[in-house]
């Protein structure tokens, strides 16, 4: 018998070649995406969970209000990992990570090996128990002892292989400007996603002994990131109450020294190691970091295409199964029990199924590249697989397919084999499903199942014009400061250079191509500086925080950003002693002064205070994302102390101007490698997130469309076959062509009209959120939905004309003859 | 063998209710060949239907082989059906899917019988009714005539003491009909009875008995003079 149901199963897909076709590769398609975004996902979710003790591991962040302004910070002082690692036995283990400009893609540093110099993308300095709490596999060295003494380096085995080759690294002597470092080390870099993001650590006994002595005093200067192990038994509220009154004492203790009154609290929050990935409230924190509420988005967009697919398998078979019903009429007379022709049409769904499993799979190991470089990940579907949750996933999905395979098929299974087959061989029967005690016929329910799909379809279309259009907006935005034509250079790692600056400024303005230079610690779209001060004489007043940013001469004509009151950093036009401050109109109305120009302002500077004087105003410009408002910030005047060398060249010069940069560079620098970015694809890096969410939107959107738009087509041609005689007659009736396609097309574009509505209200909940996490943003104009609406609508009609022009053109007498 | 104690049965939509039959008494003889006559819409393929436990009587009952089949459940009736009765239809009614042979084959599947007792039963019922030729066609392949063939070798593939036959001819031409009809008369005479509905007084010709049916009730009941 199962022989005889393979038999039928098998010639009846191959004989309906087109059904079987949408049928599979819609169903194959839907599951291919699913399975991309899990795996998207699942890497998400894999972030740290790779260490042993993760459930152990915490990272220590830091919350601080001062004058009520809340500001939370993923750095902490340096000190903590010693206090931990001393005063508190329910510590395993505490280490510190050095901070490096997560917002600094050429944040790279040289190294020299027998003579050739080699670059390292990221280079941080930890203390010795880093590896004793992330347990990186070793290739080369032992972890328990790296990093125990000073100028010692661990590095990736990506870099050993390019600097090393075959060679063993350990023993190996790197030299960077600074000092020599003997290789300890070599760990490899799995795919287990960390946020850790470095290629090298070098010990941080390596640093000069007053610098260390600095760091271990400060309860204040946050620069490092640290972690903490934990044993098993503590109890982490009562640790973090217990820690936090400890450092609360120690820097009561040290502001009572020091005579400072701050207004306002310190607080260091223990987060989860795993939960890192997925906070991006802190400043300072791993670029890599992402909103878990996009991951929520793309589970939900994965449900839902899996959803969709579904439905059109669903809606398939039972229109499909609409031609089969003379079929079992049949069989039943000749004997077939419910049960036998149950399992026989369940089991024939299981092979359509079976096969579309088969196909997404393929198609997913096919496409893996280019998904890869979509994402920027390196996933491998059999490793997805066979690690953490992808097993689970595995069996997940078999399951839903088979639940789907038994949907699909027991549409026919049950409610065809329910009739008594006198009636189904007559032809003359309406199938109704009963649903809470209501009954509705197959055609409302598979309306039902269609609006889902538009639904669906149709938010995502709007969600990307939204997306678009706000990405559009922040394009054009006027910043407040002219950001085309500017190349931002990294300062090479030489300390010495700060000497030659003035120079080199000046030598790099002498080409036609060249029109100003500038130098800074802080540009924007970069990392701002924090620093507390006191307005006044005295510190009397509350000590405040504010943003910072240190920058050289001519620094305000480069960027065009307008002085209001006041003057420029223009050069000889001021000294370089830390005591001038151009503010900006937010630090003005923050500060509330009532004679701006002239104030004097106290500044934390080398664990004492300094204080300038305020010589101008700038117009408020967006110096950080357009998420943010603008907020209070004080420009130093500090051209000795410089991050980055700013050129803005002649519009349409810029190989030219490179070419002069090189020159100069190499005259200056020479053994070390120039590091540049263009300030405009900076700040775009700013929108990267939101960007890819754009990218990723209007590929589900176009995805979910075209499995629609399949579902539409197969619905259509059953809804032709039903009426092929209706179609004539009407033909025969002087019906026009336009006139037939259109009735036709009636039955469903009315619903995808009410999806349209149903979905601009719930894009309209979801988009106006995610808008307002920018400060800066459109708003929602009603002809994104109409448009949505209306592409959908084309879109379904042109589907139902491609399939039903042949239909309808087909002479009246031949599709008569059809349904005698 | 079948005996119907006013069998009636009424088809209702929401605003009309049709009777499709009318306290229909009739018996038939294990043996007998009956022709059911009249014109369309009177009733003849309900009571086919109903006595092929296909469908069900509205009040009333009938027995077959003295069991009131309208106390039956429809998994009883299923294996009444697949034991005892066979089924001839106008259009056939042949499975597209599925080649001659598999066609012919498949009640004995549902009889749950051997394979190798299967190939031997089909073997014999192909070459009986000489289709061995085209056992490996599928319907779509074959003349109606043949088709009407194959239907009937679906038919009595099991054996069933009873047959059922629904204007057998109505699709065919006369030569093929005259086949057919040849066929069930062999099958008559072989012991099978045989109820057959049709339009055609030359095929009514070939039974004994023939009631006639108007709007649901037997007007008329008579042997056949050829008998």
């Amino acid at each position: 018998m199962l022989g005889n149901y393979f038999k039928t199963s098998i010639r009846v897909l191959v004989r309906q070649k087109g059904y079987t076709m949408l049928n599979i590769v819609g169903l194959a398609m839907g599951i291919a995406v699913f399975t991309f975004i899990f795996l998207y996902i699942q890497s998400e979710i894999r972030y740290d969970r790779q260490w042993s003790d993760h459930h152990n591991i915490y990272r220590v962040t830091s919350e601080y209000s001062v004058d009520g302004k809340v500001e939370k910070i993923a750095l902490t002082p340096f000190r903590l990992s010693n206090d931990f690692n001393d005063g508190f036995p329910e510590v395993v283990s505490a280490t510190n990570m050095f901070f490096t400009d997560p917002s600094d893609v050429n944040d790279v540093s040289s190294v020299t090996y027998e003579g050739h110099v080699y670059e390292i993308p990221n280079i941080t300095l930890s203390g010795h128990n880093f590896f004793d709490i992330f347990d990186y596999e070793f290739i080369e060295g032992n972890p328990d002892t790296a990093l125990t003494h000073p100028n010692t380096m661990v590095i990736s085995s990506k870099i050993a292989r390019e600097i090393f080759g075959d060679e063993s690294a350990i023993g190996k002597k790197l030299s960077t400007v600074v000092r020599e470092y003997s290789i300890v080390g070599v760990f490899e870099q799995k795919c287990n996603p960390t946020h850790h993001n470095f290629d090298a650590v070098v010990s941080v006994s390596s640093l000069d002994k007053s610098g260390l002595t600095r760091l271990q005093n400060d309860w204040y200067w946050l620069t490092c990131y640290t972690y903490i192990k934990l044993n098993d038994t503590t109890d982490i509220d009562r640790f973090v109450e217990r820690f936090n009154a400890y450092a609360n004492k120690q820097r009561s203790e040290l502001s009572e020294e020091e005579n400072l009154e701050i207004d306002g609290y310190f607080h260091n929050n223990f987060e989860p190691i795993y939960d890192v990935h997925f906070n991006t409230q802190l400043q300072y924190d791993s670029p890599s970091n992402i909103n878990i509420t996009y991951l929520y988005i793309f589970g939900i967009i994965a449900a839902f295409i899996l959803l969709t697919a579904s439905i059109n398998y669903i809606n398939l078979a039972t229109a499909r199964s609409l031609k089969r019903a003379k079929e079992i009429g049949v069989r039943k007379v000749i004997g077939a029990t419910k049960k036998q022709l149950v399992f026989q049409y369940i089991s024939e769904s299981l092979i359509l199924t079976t096969i579309s499993f088969v196909l997404a799979l393929s198609l997913v190991e096919l496409l893996m590249p280019q998904f890869n470089q979509l994402v920027g990940k390196e996933l491998t579907l059999v490793e997805s697989i066979f690690s953490g949750s992808g097993l689970f996933f595995g069996l997940l999905l078999l399951l839903s397919i088979f639940v789907l395979a038994l949907i699909g098929g027991s549409f026919p299974a049950f409610v065809l084999t329910s009739f008594n087959a006198a009636t189904v061989l007559k032809g003359s029967y309406t199938i109704v499903h009963k649903i809470g005690g209501h009954h509705f016929s197959a055609g409302v329910v598979r309306k039902f199942l269609v609006a889902i799909q538009y639904i669906v379809s149709i938010g995502l279309i709007i969600s990307t014009f939204i997306i678009y259009a706000q990405m559009d907006f922040l394009e054009s935005h006027d910043l407040g400061f002219e950001k085309d034509n500017i190349i931002v250079i990294n300062s090479p790692d030489d300390t010495s250079f700060m000497h030659k600056l003035p120079k080199f400024v000046k030598t790099l303005s002498k080409d036609n191509s060249v029109l100003e230079v500038s130098s800074a610690m802080n540009v924007p779209g970069y990392t701002e500086s924090k620093m507390l001060f006191y307005v006044g004489d005295t510190a009397d007043q509350n000590i405040q925080a504010l943003n910072f940013y240190n920058v050289g001469y001519n620094y305000f004509e480069l960027l065009k950003a307008s002085i209001v009151k006041g003057g420029h950093f223009e050069y000889g036009s001021y000294n370089d002693d830390y005591n001038n401050y151009i503010i900006n109109e937010s630090a003005a109305d923050f500060l509330n002064l009532d004679t701006v120009i002239g104030s004097k302002l106290n500044i934390s500077f080398n664990e004492s205070f300094k204080e300038g004087t305020i010589v101008g105003v700038v117009k408020n410009f967006n110096f950080s994302s357009l998420h943010r408002e603008v907020e209070p910030l004080v420009f130093l005047l500090n051209p000795r102390n410089t991050r980055y060398i700013l050129v803005k060249f002649d519009k349409g010069k810029e190989a030219e101007s490179l070419a002069h940069i090189r020159k100069v560079w190499n005259d200056f620098n020479e053994g070390s490698f120039l590091h540049y970015t263009l300030l405009s694809t900076k700040l775009e890096s700013l929108y990267k997130v939101a960007n890819n969410m754009l990218s990723l939107f209007a590929y589900f959107a176009m995805f979910v469309v075209f499995i629609s738009s399949l579902g539409l087509y197969g619905l259509t041609s059953f809804l032709i076959q039903q009426r092929t005689k209706e179609i004539a007659v009407r033909r025969v009736l002087g019906g026009s062509e336009l006139q037939i396609v259109s009735m036709l097309a009636y039955v469903y574009l009315r619903v995808v009209l009410i999806a349209g509505i149903i979905a601009s209200i719930i894009v309209y909940f979801f988009m106006s959120r995610w808008l307002n996490t920018f400060a800066f943003h459109i708003s929602m104009d009603g002809w994104y939905f109409v448009l949505g609406t209306l592409i959908t609508l084309i879109i379904a009609f042109a589907t139902v004309y491609i399939r039903s022009r042949k239909v309808v053109k087909e002479k009246p007498a031949v599709s008569l003859n059809i349904t005698e | 063998m079948i005996e119907t104690f006013d069998l009636t049965k009424t088809f209702k939509t929401e605003s009309v209710e049709t009777i499709a039959l009318r306290n229909v008494n009739i018996v038939v003889e294990k043996g007998d060949f009956i022709a059911i006559m009249g014109p369309s819409g009177c009733g003849k393929t309900t009571l086919l239907n109903i006595l092929g436990t296909i469908d069900d009587c509205t009040s009333g009952y009938f027995t077959l082989f003295e069991q009131d089949i309208t106390r039956l459940n429809e998994k009883q009736k299923t294996s009444i059906r697949k034991r005892n009765i066979g089924f001839v239809f106008q259009n056939f009614n042949l499975i597209e899917e599925l080649t001659v042979y598999e066609n012919i084959e498949l009640p004995l599947q549902y009889l749950g019988w051997k394979k190798k007792d299967r190939k031997q039963r089909v073997d014999e019922v192909i070459d009986q009714l000489n289709i061995v030729h085209r056992k490996d066609l599928f319907p779509a392949q074959l003349s109606g005539g043949q088709q009407q063939r194959v239907a009937v070798a679906r038919a009595i593939i099991a054996k069933p003491p009873l047959l059922l036959a629904d204007e057998p001819t109505g699709n065919l031409d006369s030569m093929h009909g005259e086949e057919v009809m040849t066929l069930l008369n062999e099958l008559n005479k072989s012991g099978t009875t045989v109820i057959m509905v049709t339009h055609s007084q030359r095929d009514a010709s070939y039974s004994r008995r023939v009631i006639h049916l108007f709007d649901g009730q037997i007007i008329n009941e008579n042997l056949n003079k050829m008998v």
